[in-house]
């Protein structure tokens, strides 16, 4: 395909979901929205997990404050939903600047580890925070718009998807590549390595912070258990992992594929739906460990060998 | 004496509590190659962290005609102090071309880092070669080839190779001394952090030699070769 080609080709399919709310039925649409925060927030965790290196369990904590800074602005200080919006992402970047220059000097596992922690501490200060409503949570105003969500969250992924590719394509993007490939190699070679990561984590987070902020206001109502939840940050990477990482399209074809079996599996069989769910997972690990678009980019080669000559290559 | 490039005074540093460097004082003049010599554990790692800022000393740094003392790494590779690191440190799953790129990643200009490159290939024809190669899969001698081709990408001032033949074969050890007497030749200035004493004495016009964070003996490469010191403890002679 020819540059002029693909680009007439996202075009086509970004005015084609654009178009869902007039054709769709409410169910799906609902459904679209879900599908669409998560395919950003995959996308969000693809720059720092994907591009950096950086296994962040992190992200769900920028969901929460992009969440709360939404709701906080909107139902406490009275100010228009855009407003919150930025305050989120705002809270998000400082968390980013604050906590990334400390914990992104951790690598590998231990940098999880103590990622893994800041959902569970920020679950415990916002249930203490009088105006973020303590344990109960806080109550949005309700806007019967579920069109308008979806083009929201559909204008998101795309700008989203956008900063991938910049990202893909840029010389910044080039050091965070050189970071995830060999850190002290990229220090070596001139490269301002906290500065990038600290930016790496930063974008990651306005994403995730964003998505946040529109799903707080699309639910209308957040507590602090659900705003900073961990399985969120499990199921971007699981996304991402499965679609490509490192890849532009990989986090949000991974989104919309796997929300798709996860949502078919609980309306066929829904007792038992979390653990075919698993199974899915379990081979795509297994046959596909680079994501759907390594096996988009190698098949034509390799053809069904592909498969197993993965399970032989990663001996699993 | 030709003009100074960089100049080190009474420089210590050390990790955390425990000091490595004690007043370390030596001097690179341009287009000069330098050797840095001593056993394992006598701090030459250390000092050449120090120079490059990735560890915090005290004392005087004077590279180029600017005090490096509160520069970061970046900023001090930017004035064009450049290492080749210890053990190579290459992006193995990139291909040779890829981590030589890295090497111009701050440099702007494609037809300046086009002209680099064929510079680094008429080097090292070898790499030239394998550009399309992952540079993990070559050999120890080919990566080290690749590392200080990555250096040079960087168009560096000053070239700091840090244990050049550590696990290589004399005679490729030779070929890579005879490169470095060849960029020297071309104006190049290389400070060689050796544990192969005399490998390093061999191409180098001075020398230093490093007993437990302190220089011991400084003088010319022959002085030094020729010194019963030197020959007992390190040639073996």
């Amino acid at each position: 395909m020819t540059p002029k080609l693909k680009v007439a080709l996202a075009v086509a399919v970004t005015c084609a979901l654009a178009s869902l709310p007039w054709l769709a039925s409410a169910t799906i649409l609902q459904f679209s929205i879900s599908t669409l925060l998560l395919a950003t927030l995959a996308q969000g965790w693809n720059i720092i997990g994907g591009y950096t290196g950086y296994a962040s369990f992190g992200n769900s904590v920028f969901f929460g404050l992009g969440s709360y800074g939404t709701a906080i602005a909107m139902v406490q200080w009275h100010l228009p939903f855009g407003v919150g919006l930025v305050f989120g992402a705002v809270l998000a970047v400082v968390f980013a600047l604050v906590l990334g220059i400390p914990v992104l000097r951790l690598r590998g596992h231990y940098f999880a580890i103590a990622t893994l922690a800041l959902s569970q501490v920020m679950t415990a200060i916002v249930s203490n925070l009088e105006i973020a409503g303590r344990n109960t949570g806080l109550v949005l105003p309700l806007l019967n718009g579920d069109p308008l969500f979806y083009e929201l969250s559909l204008a998101l992924l795309v700008l989203a998807t956008l900063t991938v590719f910049w990202i893909a394509h840029s010389r910044f993007g080039f050091g965070l590549i050189a970071i995830r490939e060999n850190e002290d190699a990229a220090a070596s070679m001139g490269i301002n390595t906290t500065l990038y990561k600290v930016l790496a984590f930063a974008i990651s987070g306005i994403f995730s912070a964003l998505a946040g902020g529109i799903h707080a206001y699309w639910i209308t109502f957040i507590d602090p258990v659900s705003a900073f939840d961990l399985s969120l940050n499990v199921k971007m990477i699981i996304m991402t992992v499965f679609g490509g990482p490192a890849s532009i399209l990989g986090p949000v074809v991974g989104a919309f594929v796997l929300s798709g079996i996860s949502e078919i599996l609980s309306s066929a069989i829904s007792s038992v739906a979390s653990l075919f769910f698993g199974a899915v997972i379990i081979v795509a690990v297994v046959f596909m460990p680079r994501g759907l678009a390594d096996v988009l980019r190698r098949f034509r080669k390799t053809g069904w060998r592909y498969f197993s000559e993965n399970v032989k290559k990663y001996r699993l | 004496m030709s003009e100074s490039l960089l100049s080190v005074q009474g420089l210590s540093a050390g990790y955390g509590e425990m000091s490595v460097l004690r007043e370390v004082t030596i001097d690179v003049s341009r287009g000069e190659i330098v050797a840095l010599v001593g056993s394992n554990g006598a701090g030459k790692t250390t000092l050449l962290r120090a120079l490059s800022r990735m560890i915090a000393s005290t004392g005087r740094i004077e590279f180029d005609g600017h005090d490096l003392h509160d520069l970061s790494p970046d900023q001090a590779f930017g004035l064009g102090l450049v290492q080749v690191p210890e053990g190579r440190q290459l992006f193995d799953k990139m291909t040779v071309l890829e981590n030589l790129m890295m090497g111009a990643y701050r440099r702007r200009g494609k037809t300046d880092i086009r002209a680099t490159l064929e510079y680094v290939y008429e080097l090292f024809p070898r790499l030239h070669e394998r550009r399309a190669q992952r540079a993990g899969s070559m050999s120890g001698g080919e990566q080290q080839m690749c590392a200080m081709g990555r250096a040079l990408m960087a168009k560096p001032k000053l070239l700091m190779v840090d244990e050049m033949s550590l696990g290589l074969a004399p005679v490729i050890v030779d070929q890579l001394l005879d490169v470095l007497s060849a960029i020297r030749k071309q104006g190049m200035t290389v400070l060689l952090i050796e544990q192969d004493v005399f490998a390093a004495l061999q191409v180098a016009d001075r020398g230093y030699v490093m007993e437990t964070g302190a220089v011991t003996r400084a003088g010319t490469a022959q002085a030094l070769i020729e010194d019963p010191e030197v020959k007992r403890a390190y040639l073996g002679l």
